[in-house]
């Protein structure tokens, strides 16, 4: 009797482990999009910057634009934070890309003055707006323009996660707009980790 | 004699807060503007307001001499999409207190006419709905991460 109670259990838990492998993907984001990532070539201030070229080095990625007054200057000063907190041998494994959705008013020079202001090892990158857009759906950040009627001009609304790409140059996770420091150094040491 | 009294009553008014005007009611704490980046041509001010009258209060006007326009401004997080948006007024609860910080209310300081020094002052004058105002001076401070030493909501 007991065992036939046992067995039961045993079955129940190992229905619920396999429920878990197919159900439950903790790196998988919330939105309808689901982004695959990979591969993609954009300008630099410094000549054309492509994906591939930081194999065995950890990507973080966000998509943003210098106009941007809060929400952006908010995520970069806590991406550099968490850099700042990484070890130098840790920190040379890891690099920031800021993907600019505002090509229309973000010249590259403008871009590397930006992010340099936030960290000197920050690359900002953009390209037409086809190009843009087609890295920003291959990772699943959306983007829109829109009229404020303020002096402001147009703003752009846009998603504000930092994409965690891993040494072998694929899309791990995405790190939400509120992640601390920590939670990003914690991220970014579990990648560094894998060779 | 007469005029003694009167200045006595009025100050017995205005200390109960009967015909206090809203600027009277309204104390700001920690207001700083962030420093803004190279090329950016806007930034943000932030600050406490806390409202000691039995009254709501609105801001309804921002205005500074750093930038062309002044606005006043929120962020909707609409499923992860960050939207700014401007805003008529900025509500302060009688009693209550209303907080202006990144990623959500704040005066927008829009083109800049400047770049602007870490450390400089910027005053901002406040507008109430009462047609009352409060001016405040603002500090530059280069932004950093909430949690880190240099935090500025956390003095
Ligand atoms: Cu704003």
């Amino acid at each position: 009797m007991s065992q036939r109670i046992l067995l039961a259990i045993a079955v129940a838990l190992g229905l619920l482990v396999i429920g878990l492998g197919l159900f439950w993907n903790p790196g998988q984001p919330e939105t309808t999009v689901s982004p695959r990532g990979g591969d993609f070539t954009l300008q630099s201030a410094d000549g054309p910057v492509s994906l591939s070229a930081f194999r065995g080095k950890v990507v973080l990625l966000y998509f943003g634009y210098t106009y941007c007054p809060d929400i952006c200057p908010t995520s970069l000063v806590r991406t550099a934070a968490a850099l700042n907190l990484l070890k130098p041998e840790e920190a040379s494994r890891v690099v920031t890309l800021l993907v600019s959705v505002d090509p229309e008013r973000d010249t590259l020079a403008h871009l590397k003055e930006y992010v340099t202001f936030f960290h000197p090892g920050m690359v900002g990158l953009t390209s037409s707006q086809a190009e843009v857009a087609a890295v920003a759906k291959q990772y699943g950040a959306f983007y829109a323009k829109h009229q404020t009627g303020s002096a402001a001009g147009y703003v752009v609304d846009h998603t504000a996660d930092v994409y965690l790409i891993g040494t072998d140059g694929v899309l791990k996770e995405r790190l939400p707009h509120v992640a601390t420091p920590e939670q990003m150094v914690a991220a970014i040491r579990e990648r560094l980790s894998v060779q | 004699m007469m005029h003694k009294i009167s200045a006595l009553a009025v100050t017995l008014l205005f200390s109960a807060g009967v015909f206090a005007a809203a600027a009277d009611n309204v104390s700001v704490q920690d207001p700083y503007v962030r420093l803004a980046p190279p090329g950016a041509p806007a930034t943000g001010a932030f600050m406490v307001l806390k409202n000691a009258g039995d009254k709501d209060v609105k801001v309804v006007k921002a205005e500074n001499s750093l930038s062309k326009v002044t606005e006043l401004h929120t962020h909707v997080n609409d499923g992860g999409v960050m939207k700014m948006r401007p805003v008529q007024s900025i509500d302060i609860k009688a009693k209550g207190e209303t907080v202006l910080k990144p990623g959500g209310l704040h005066v927008m300081l829009i083109d800049l006419k400047a770049p602007m020094q870490e450390g400089n002052v910027v005053p901002i004058t406040l507008t109430f709905d009462d047609g009352s105002s409060k001016k405040v001076e603002a500090k530059v401070v280069r932004p950093t991460a909430p949690g880190m030493p240099m935090d500025h909501g956390k003095h």
